[in-house]
């Protein structure tokens, strides 16, 4: 007879096989990863260009990557989504401020092809004034729209308090987008895109052939020395509200300088930021959702940057429990700070943590991004059997330990908008 | 090709076997036949409630999610207008301890006071941070009642009213539960990493024993067929005008999906379609066009919505927009554009069957359909589409008489 009350014994997470990425260089600071073992016909081709936010003025940076496709001497804009389209084609672009990255997916037959039409797009690109224009107006509305979510004005304040004094504080407002000279888009354009490439990933199963063509069409647009970002920021801490009188919700942020991957205390501080707020039972959710019915979700995390990286908690309240769910999050990081967590919490924390990992390294892509994650960071994938060793390790005192060393209240920067 | 094995439990549980020895991880997906649209016209959003309470514990076991963590796993849910799905993800080692969980809910809830009045008040903020508090929020609360008269879907998941999802009560969730969630209801789909002498005996062991129920009858009240134009216009505080333009088309099964999904990806879904080219590109009078359709398992809707440019007003969009869907139903869609709609359908799908997830749900959800092999055949019927088939459907779309228009108009303050 089933008894329902007992759960199955879990069985523990075999190891994991972290397999790397063929690297393959282009120059010495540009190398191509290619992941070719795929079970399927899809494939992928990254792009890294070093045009991110940190290389110019945000407008610029901003609408110079929403541009990349605007056309070129010899075809318009409408021509070159057609030849996307017609090779079935797909394509993403993302800016943040350490970079901007292209990801093109078709499937195998396809994806040369398609890399070339995008590769040639971004590099020959003339900037239409029609298109910028046009680019200008659509980016001018979006930003009157976002300007209405409480979120939006939460993000901003605390990124201004987070890079507090560095380049990365500034803000793109309104008024910027009447202020953009094509000459300044084009100069960005030739340094960050023309000479900016410094990585490209491929996932597929592609033609050796087809690879080294990538490699060499590559090698024109390489950036010819390692990049440096920029490490010095540190948080403003303290209390900041931004008022709008309409809103039934506030939007929260808090967060403090931290540090990426490379820092000694990355394991065992993602190890706390996952009991904290990283996942469906961390004590956040279970205190302002499943207790208190605040919110409709809270969660926390680790974000990184090149050269350092911040701790941020995120969460949108309904405007009667803003003050509450700041008082209990404090609540919850002093806890962590004074009182030794239970075992058994930790422990299936632990396990969690093992199924995600092994949840992340299912399949050739989730493998490559893996890699893409370390190797940011010049590490290398022994990184991740060194975080599954930290997980096994880790006691409910060094849990305490580092809690009391990042999570002080005093040090927060705790902004809200609503 | 996603290959799968079919049987029934003794209770009436369909149940969809997938293998997929190439992932570590396995997918118990359960999907349950009811969605909003089995509501009750003075109690909406209950459906979706209903799917919050699923994690606020079941009859033998007080937290449903700590012990998947415990495992590895994770879980979540969605609920549509149609169906509510529940998935767990586990490592596959520990799948039987995602059949526990998923078969002791579906045997019996907790029922607790507590968790009611807290998943009450979790689903509220919902609604505020989806609908209430931002720009264009609460469109789909507009639109809904414009389109449809009679249909269910008249309501949007979340609910008419927060008065609806403040006033539900125990009673209400207790007989919800035992109408519609039970073994004869509900498709239950294993994929990934499974082992193959175990799993039927395993999960005879879990869901064997409960009571199969029978299969509710749905009288969802027909939306008559719409003779006239219908418009409405709403002011809100935002920077632009917008306008949301929806055509009543036909059933999720019928072909005409198809045609419907491909339509909206010719005319308008990325910067070479159709009404961004000419409206946006061309004639500048809007700063954004999309069309889309929704999808739904009875009749739905074909959208197309956007945002007039500066200094442009409603009607002289509605002039073009007129004269451009005029075209399409006189000329259709080009040869190469139709050729490339396929290709990107085919990279999409491939794309899309990479995800173990993304499988187990399709699975389920065409096996609720009719047939999950269909997930195999839906790639075919897309590549048979001809000009003449799209111009026959723009033809019985876009009619004013087939339409109901909604304006967003930003107000003067």
């Amino acid at each position: 007879m089933l008894d329902r009350n007992k759960a199955p014994l879990p069985q523990k997470i075999q190891n994991i096989d972290f397999v790397r990425p063929q690297e393959i260089w282009i120059n010495s600071s540009v190398k191509l990863l290619w992941m070719q073992n795929v079970p399927n016909d899809t494939s992928r081709i990254d792009l890294y260009f070093d045009a991110g936010l940190r290389k110019g003025r945000n407008i610029i940076a901003s609408l110079c990557s929403s541009l990349l496709f605007s056309g070129t001497k010899e075809k318009n804009t409408t021509e070159i989504h057609n030849q996307i389209d017609q090779l079935g084609a797909f394509f993403d672009i993302g800016l943040s401020h350490e970079g901007v990255l292209v990801s093109v997916f078709a499937l195998k037959e396809n994806i040369y092809e398609a890399f070339c039409v995008i590769y040639n797009a971004i590099q020959g690109d003339v900037f239409p004034d029609k298109e910028i224009i046009e680019k200008i107006t659509g980016k001018k509305e979006k930003h009157k729209i976002n300007s209405g979510k409480v979120g939006f004005l939460a993000q901003r304040k605390f990124q201004e308090k987070i890079f507090y004094n560095t380049p990365y504080s500034e803000l793109t407002n309104l008024e910027d987008y009447d202020n953009v000279t094509k000459k300044e888009l084009v100069e960005f354009h030739k340094s960050a895109f023309k000479n900016g490439l410094y990585k490209v990933a491929v996932v597929g199963n592609l033609k050796e052939k087809e690879v080294e063509s990538i490699v060499k069409k590559c090698k024109n647009s390489c950036i010819d020395k390692p990049l440096e970002y920029y490490k010095n920021f540190c948080n403003s801490p303290g209390i900041f509200h931004i008022e709008k009188k309409s809103a039934v919700q506030s939007a929260i942020r808090i967060g403090k300088t931290l540090f990426n991957k490379t820092h000694e205390d990355f394991f065992d501080f993602s190890i706390l930021n996952t009991v904290l707020g990283d996942y469906f039972g961390s004590r956040l959710m279970k205190n302002i959702r499943e207790d208190k019915g605040f919110t409709y979700g809270i969660g926390s995390a680790l974000a990184e940057t090149g050269g350092s990286g911040y701790f941020i908690i995120g969460s949108e309240v309904g405007i009667q429990h803003r003050q509450p769910t700041l008082n209990e999050v404090q609540k919850e990081l002093e806890t962590l700070c004074s009182i030794q967590m239970e075992q058994n919490e930790l422990n299936l924390v632990k396990n969690y943590l093992l199924g995600q990992m092994l949840k992340s390294a299912d399949g050739p892509y989730a493998m490559m991004d893996l890699f893409l994650s370390v190797d940011a960071y010049s590490l290398d994938m022994d990184f991740y059997n060194q975080y599954i060793e930290r997980i096994h390790q880790i006691d409910t005192n060094q849990i305490k330990s580092i809690s009391n060393k990042h999570l002080q209240w005093e040090t927060m920067s705790v902004v809200s908008a609503g | 090709m996603v290959s799968f094995e079919r049987y029934k439990l003794k209770n009436g549980l369909t149940v969809l076997l997938h293998q997929d020895k190439t992932t570590p991880m396995v997918v118990v997906n359960t999907l349950y036949d009811v969605g909003a649209r089995d509501e009750n016209e003075n109690k909406t959003g209950f459906a979706h409630l209903f799917e919050h309470l699923m994690f606020g514990g079941s009859i033998h076991i007080q937290e449903f999610d700590k012990a998947l963590q415990k495992a590895g796993g994770e879980s979540n849910a969605f609920t549509s207008n149609d169906i509510t799905n529940y998935y767990d993800i586990v490592p596959a080692q520990n799948i039987e301890t995602a059949l526990w969980l998923e078969s002791d809910r579906m045997l019996s809830l907790a029922f607790t006071d507590k968790s009611l009045e807290v998943q009450r008040n979790v689903v509220i903020e919902e609604f505020k941070q989806r609908y209430l508090n931002q720009p264009y929020g609460d469109v789909w609360l507009e639109l809904r009642p414009l389109a449809y008269e009679k249909h269910p879907y008249k309501w949007a998941t979340i609910g008419k009213d927060i008065s609806h999802i403040e006033n539900a009560t125990m009673e209400d969730v207790k007989a919800f539960f035992n109408k519609y969630y039970c073994p004869a209801n509900a498709i239950l789909c294993i994929s990934g990493n499974i082992d193959d002498s175990t799993i039927r005996e395993n999960i005879e062991k879990y869901f064997g024993s409960i009571q199969g129920g029978s299969k509710p009858l749905r009288k969802t009240p027909k939306e008559p067929k719409q003779e006239s134009f219908k418009i409405k216009i709403i002011e809100r505080d935002v920077p632009a005008n917008a306008f949301y333009y929806a055509f009543k088309m036909c059933s999720r099964k019928s072909t005409g999906y198809y045609l419907g999904d491909m339509m909206s990806d010719a005319i308008g879904k990325d910067s070479s379609s159709i009404l961004n080219i000419t409206l946006k590109k061309e004639l500048e009078l809007v700063t954004e066009i999309n069309a889309f359709i929704t999808g739904s398992l009875d009749d739905g809707l074909f959208i197309i919505s956007g945002k007039l440019a500066e200094g442009i007003d409603f009607e002289e969009l509605d002039e073009q927009l007129w004269l451009k869907l005029e075209e399409v139903k006189n000329n259709g869609v080009s040869a190469k554009k139709l050729e490339a709609l396929k290709n990107k359908i085919s990279t999409a799908k491939a794309f899309q069957e990479q995800g173990l997830l993304n499988r187990s749900i399709n699975l389920s959800f065409f096996e609720l359909l009719g047939d999950a092999n269909a997930i195999n055949e839906e790639g075919l019927i897309y590549q048979k589409i001809s000009h003449s088939d799209l111009v026959l459907f723009a033809n019985e779309l876009f009619s004013k008489n087939n339409c109901s228009l909604l304006k967003v108009s930003k107000n003067a303050g």
